[in-house]
Order: C-alpha cells, then sequence, then structure tokens
C-alpha cells in the first residue's frame, strides 16, 4: 500500500486505518493477556498510530515526530506486544509495593507527606490491569499484619489503661480505614463487586473484629473490663462515661450481634446476680415503703446508665431484668410483710409509698392484681368488724359516719397514688357494697343519719356542703340491696320531720328526694313527691284561711296539715279532747276548708302536740 | 475567586488549570482527595498533580465540569465533544469517577 505524503486524508487510507486497528484488536486477543488500556509511564513513541489528520500534527499527546516512513507501520504493532508481555508482571509487584508502603505509612501515622493522587492512579491501575486479585489479597494480608502488631501492643498495656489504649488504637484504625478506603476507592467500585467480595470499610471492621477483640487475651479481658466498670457505678463510684460510650459504639459498630455476644449478654446475667443478692438483702434489712424506694431508685439509675452510655435497645432488657429480680421475686414479700405492709400503708394514708408501690408494681405481670386483691379483702374485713361490732351500733349516725369516712379516705387513696385506676375504684365499690349489705338495719340506720342531718346537722351550712354531704349519702345508698326497706324508714321520718315542722331546709328535702328520684325513677318516690307537694300546699291552704278570717289573728294559732291520704303513713288515731277554742276554731278551719276545695272525706286526725 | 475557594489541577504537561473547589468536586475522585481524612499532599497544598491526563483533555475536563454545575442548575445546554478526544477523555473520566 503506497501513500502519498499528502495531508489530504483519502478514503483509502482512512479504510486502511480502520483495517489496521481491527487487526491490531484480533491479534491482542489471540494475545494472552488482552489489554484494552495503555499504561502511561512508558513513552507513546514508537507504539502508536501517528494520525494524519492535520489538527493533530505537533501536539504532544501523540509524538511530536513527523509522520514516519509509512512503511514501518507494521512494524509497530509487532513491537508493542513484546513490550507489554515484558512489563506486565513486575509492573504489578511494583505497583503493589508502592500502596503497600503508603499502607504501612498511614498505619504508622506518617501520611502526610503522601500523594493522594499518585496511590489512587496505581491502585486503579493495578484494578485496570485485572491485577486487582492481588490488590485485594495484598491488603488483607498488609491490614491483617498491622491489627496483630496492634492486638499485641493492646494486651500489652497496664491494667487501667487497657480501655485507653483500644479506644485509641481504634480511632487511628478508623481513620487509616477510611483513607485506605478513599485511596483504594476505584477497586470498591468496580472489582469488588463483580467479584462479590467484601468492600473496604466492612473489610476493616471484620479484621479488627478478627484480630483484636476476638483474640483470646484482649476478649476476656476486655468483657471483664467493663463488668468490672459497671460493678463499679453500681456500688456509687464514678467511672469514665465518655471512654465507655466509645467503646460501646466500637462493639456497635462492629455489628449488632459483636455487640450482644460480647458484652449485652453477659451484662444481662451479671446484672441478674447483682440485682438478686442485692434484692435478698434488702428484703432483710428494710421495711417495705424503703424497699420500694431503692427499687425506683436503682430502675432509675439503670434507665440512666443505658441513656449514657449504652444501646438504646438494651433499656428494656435490663429494666426488665431489675424488675424481675427485685419487684416480681419478693411481690408478694412487700405486700405482706409485717408492719409495713400495703395493710399498713393503707391504714397510715402512706401516698408516697403507696404511689410509689403502684408505679412500680404496675411494671410486672399480676403486679396490680396482687395489690388490688390484698386492698379488697382488708376493706372488707375493716367494714365487717364495723358493722358487727355492737358498740357502733348503738349510734346509727355515728356509724353512718364512720362509713363515710372510710370512704373518704379510700377515694383519696385511690386518687392521689393509685391515679385514679378504674379497677381499684371498683374493687372499693364491690367492697363496700359487700359488707354494708351485711347488716340488715343498714338501711334504716341510713334513713337516720339522713333525718338527723335534715332535723338539725345542716344546720347554717352553705349550700355546697349540703349538697357534698347529700351526694355522699347518696353514694352509700347506692350500695344498699335492701332499697325499699329505706324508702320505708324514710318516708316514715320524713312524715314526722314535716308534721312536727322539724325540718332545717325545704331545699334540702326536695333536692335529696330528686336525687333519689334519678338514682331509682319516680316510681320509687312517688309519695315523697306527694308528701312534699302536700306540704305546700298546706302552707298556702293555711295562709289563705288566716287571710280570710282576719280576726283569728288574736286567738290560739292553728296548723294544719292537709295530707292526701295514701301518700302518709298511717298511724292509728289518738283521740284528745280539744279544749273548746281549739275546737271552734277546727270547725271554723274545716268548713272554710271544704267551701275551698272539691274534696274527698276528710279524715280528722290529729297529731296532737299540745 | 478566593484562594480558599479553588483548586489548581495540573497536567501532564505542566499546564495549570484553576478552577472553583465546587466544580472539581464534580469528580468524585477529586472530591475524595479534597475531603479525606487524612492529611495527603493534595489537600494541604490545594493542588492536584494528573501526570496521566494531557492538557486538551484535562481542559476538556474543567470546561465539563462547569457544565454540570450549569445543567444542574437548570440551564440545559449541549456539550460538544470532539470525536477524537472521546477515547481519553472516557478513560480520563472512569479515572477520576465523572
Amino acid at each position: 500500500m503506497e501513500l502519498r505524503r499528502n495531508p489530504r486524508v483519502s478514503p483509502v487510507a482512512a479504510a486502511s486505518v480502520v483495517l489496521l486497528v481491527a487487526l491490531c484488536s484480533v491479534l491482542e486477543i489471540r494475545a494472552s493477556d488482552p489489554v484494552f488500556y495503555d499504561s502511561f509511564d512508558e513513552p507513546f513513541q514508537g507504539r502508536w498510530v501517528v494520525s494524519e489528520k492535520e489538527d493533530y500534527k505537533g501536539r504532544g499527546i501523540l509524538g511530536s515526530r513527523e509522520m514516519s516512513n509509512p512503511q514501518k507501520k507494521r512494524n509497530f504493532q509487532i513491537e508493542a506486544f513484546k513490550h507489554k508481555v515484558v512489563v506486565d508482571p513486575k509492573y504489578a509487584d511494583k505497583t503493589w509495593k508502592i500502596l503497600e508502603h503508603a499502607i504501612h505509612e498511614i498505619y504508622n501515622h506518617n501520611a502526610s507527606g503522601l500523594s493522594f493522587e499518585e496511590l489512587y492512579r496505581n491502585a486503579y491501575n493495578m484494578v485496570l490491569h485485572k491485577f486487582g486479585e492481588k490488590l485485594y489479597s495484598g491488603l488483607v494480608s498488609t491490614m491483617t499484619a498491622h491489627l496483630k502488631e496492634i492486638s499485641k501492643s493492646i494486651e500489652d498495656s497496664q491494667g487501667g489503661l487497657f480501655l485507653e489504649e483500644l479506644n485509641r488504637k481504634w480511632n487511628d484504625h478508623n481513620k487509616a480505614l477510611q483513607m485506605i478506603r478513599d485511596i483504594l476507592k476505584y477497586m470498591d467500585r468496580t472489582f469488588i463487586p463483580s467479584t462479590c467480595k467484601t468492600p473496604v470499610h466492612e473489610l476493616g471492621l471484620i479484621l479488627w473484629r478478627d484480630n483484636v477483640i476476638y483474640s483470646p487475651k484482649i476478649r476476656s479481658r476486655l468483657l471483664d473490663t467493663l463488668l468490672e466498670l459497671v460493678l463499679q457505678e453500681r456500688t456509687g463510684d464514678v467511672i469514665n462515661r465518655g471512654l465507655m460510650r466509645n467503646i460501646i459504639k466500637m462493639l456497635m459498630d462492629l455489628g449488632s450481634s459483636v455487640y450482644q455476644e460480647e458484652f449485652e449478654q453477659p451484662f444481662l446475667d451479671v446484672s441478674a446476680e447483682f440485682y438478686k443478692g442485692e434484692s435478698q438483702k434488702f428484703i432483710e434489712s428494710c421495711d417495705s415503703g424503703e424497699y420500694l424506694k431503692k427499687a425506683e431508685k436503682r430502675l432509675y439509675e439503670e434507665i440512666d446508665r443505658v441513656t449514657h452510655y449504652l444501646d438504646a435497645k438494651s433499656e428494656v432488657k435490663i429494666t426488665n431484668v431489675v424488675e424481675k429480680e427485685m419487684i416480681a421475686n419478693h411481690m408478694l414479700a412487700l405486700v405482706h410483710m409485717e408492719n409495713s405492709g400495703l395493710v399498713n400503708m393503707l391504714l397510715d394514708d402512706k401516698y408516697e409509698d403507696l404511689g410509689r408501690m403502684y408505679s412500680l408494681f404496675r411494671r410486672v405481670p399480676n403486679g396490680l392484681s396482687t395489690v388490688r386483691d390484698v386492698m379488697t379483702s382488708h376493706i372488707r374485713d375493716i367494714g365487717k368488724q364495723l358493722v358487727s361490732d355492737p358498740e357502733k351500733l348503738k349510734d346509727p349516725v355515728e356509724f353512718v359516719q364512720r362509713l363515710l369516712d372510710e370512704k373518704d379516705k379510700y377515694d383519696g387513696i385511690i386518687g392521689s397514688a393509685f391515679g385514679n385506676d378504674k379497677t381499684f375504684q371498683n374493687a372499693l365499690n364491690s367492697s363496700f357494697e359487700y359488707f354494708i349489705n351485711l347488716n340488715p338495719r343498714s338501711p334504716e340506720f341510713i334513713s337516720l343519719f339522713v333525718d338527723d342531718k335534715l332535723r338539725k346537722g345542716l344546720k347554717g351550712v352553705s349550700e355546697e356542703d349540703v349538697e357534698v354531704i347529700l351526694d355522699k349519702v347518696m353514694m352509700l345508698f347506692r350500695y344498699l340491696q335492701e332499697k325499699d326497706v329505706f324508702e320505708k324508714c324514710y318516708k316514715q321520718h320524713l312524715a314526722k320531720r314535716f308534721l312536727s315542722g322539724k325540718t332545717v331546709s325545704d331545699d334540702a328535702e326536695r333536692s335529696l328526694i330528686v336525687k333519689l328520684k334519678t338514682e331509682c325513677g319516680s316510681q320509687f318516690t312517688s309519695k315523697l313527691e306527694g308528701m312534699l307537694t302536700d306540704r305546700k300546699t298546706s302552707q298556702d291552704t293555711m295562709q289563705g284561711f288566716y287571710s280570710s278570717h282576719p280576726e283569728l289573728s288574736e286567738g290560739p294559732t292553728l296548723t294544719v296539715q292537709v295530707l292526701t291520704t295514701g301518700s302518709w303513713p298511717t298511724q292509728s288515731a289518738v283521740t284528745c279532747n280539744l279544749p273548746a277554742e281549739m275546737f271552734s276554731l277546727c270547725e271554723k278551719f274545716r268548713s272554710y276548708y271544704l267551701g275551698t276545695q272539691r274534696s274527698e272525706a276528710v279524715m280528722a286526725n290529729q297529731y296532737g302536740d299540745g | 475567586m478566593r484562594k480558599e475557594d479553588t483548586v489548581k489541577l495540573i497536567s501532564s504537561e505542566g499546564f495549570e488549570f484553576v478552577v472553583d473547589k465546587k466544580a472539581a468536586m464534580v469528580s468524585q475522585t477529586i472530591r475524595n482527595m479534597l475531603t479525606s481524612p487524612g492529611s495527603f499532599a493534595e489537600a494541604q497544598l490545594g493542588e492536584v498533580t494528573f501526570p496521566e491526563i494531557s492538557t486538551t483533555i484535562l481542559e476538556k475536563i474543567c470546561q465539563y465540569f462547569y457544565w454540570s454545575l450549569q445543567y444542574s442548575s437548570g440551564k440545559e445546554t449541549e456539550f460538544p465533544i470532539e470525536p477524537e478526544l472521546t477515547l481519553e477523555l472516557m478513560m480520563a473520566a472512569n479515572y477520576l469517577h465523572t
């Protein structure tokens, strides 16, 4: 093929160039090591085909020589291959040596003089020339060697400095690892995914774990040291929390399974032992309230410990351990403790202790139900005592007052210490119901109590207080099973009150009857309401009578209650002889009344009252 | 441009291109170089030498950086590449992880 020295590109020349390139590639493939990229280390001259394009003439890239004798072109191809074959094995070793040296420097904190670009380029070239495997295994062995050295130096460190040394070396390792990863980024990007090996960063962590943490001496020493520090803190010493946090973080970075096996599991076991012993000690020496205080303190301490230097996921686990050892195992003992158990707390109104017991027992299964059961049985006992005590029963008012006091007390306890827990409220209600109905005379007593209050007890008391007392009575009323007995008694008492005019306040009467109506329905209170209306009517009638007979105001005053038959309880009539003036007055009234009302037969029952 | 915001890229022939750091960081490799924790020489001196990248290619690459920033901030223009440069440009791009 003859090419003229003509700068103009002819189609033939172009075609020949293409053919040449094709030939080159074919021959390259047949060679042992297909290389598609040329190393920039060797000069280009003599190995590349000089382009004929005008633009490139004289540029530095492809050699500044003039286009040489075209016949030499064919020879170029053959020479090129010879070069490549010779360079490669030495080249790989040379490059690796550079990188190995760099890694050494990095680990020895000498990296400041290194050129990133050079190292990156070397790594890049190695991977490109298919020496990725060599690079990777070289990396592994170098790092392992370094880590073994490091582990040795950590082992040799004296007692107290062990953790600090470990921490420092860990930080160094991390820094070095990052630098190495940056240099070997290309390998990370291309070689590793295609061969499914572990990336550099993970590799560094795994090697650290295997060579340092899992090394027999360090492994056990690390665990012992950490547990020792925790124990020290539990017994009151101050430890270096920052250091602990770093070490724990290191374990977490190495993998959550590492953290769990190397630290968390033994930590939980040791803690369980510790708290078992401690709870035993406390139970024997303190009373219930104090024990609860201590248990609470330990619980908060552990939570605090987790926030400061443990993995957040450990919080649940360690609190379970504490709860189990200190609370669940001693629940019954605490509740039934002599002189300071739940019963005593209830009797003495120890709100703080009760509140603490509630919040601690809430954390363990069956905690609250135990407390509830004991409280219920205690209330029932007290109540039973109360209703069967003959002394107390002599004074019904006093009796009911006692009941009210007890109810108040327990309401207070449930409200402030037990957080108004519904289940406790229910337990209280059921207990009261139980023992109030043990005494068959309870309804009568309650009615007497109300009677007493409405006669004189509520004199001078403000309206709200009246309401409060009546509400409390209603509460007791609800517990009664024999509500109709109550109704009967109440009716009688009410009648007596009205007819003797001894009621303190009509409004109070009315309000109580309304409450009863809301509770039991109008059927229940129909008679009572009838009585109330009658009273009102009578008063009006009296007024009417006196206003129509003004001359009688000088004489004896007559108070007449007009009662509807059936509403009022019947009493046998006691006939009494009225003095003459009274008699005439009565007749006058009767005629007046019969005149004003179209009423049925009026039975003159006189309730003698002097 | 202030000194702190710039970085010098040096080609194989010794041509120096001073570019914004932001532009240079378009290349992941250069970004790693400059932000690596170790105290490598490049980060300290603020200049990076590329003994394997020629001036023409490096110039094209710097143009690419600026074009890339422009493109991602909305202005979508074309980036012309001469066919003769493609091969070396591609290899350099692979090297620089751009």
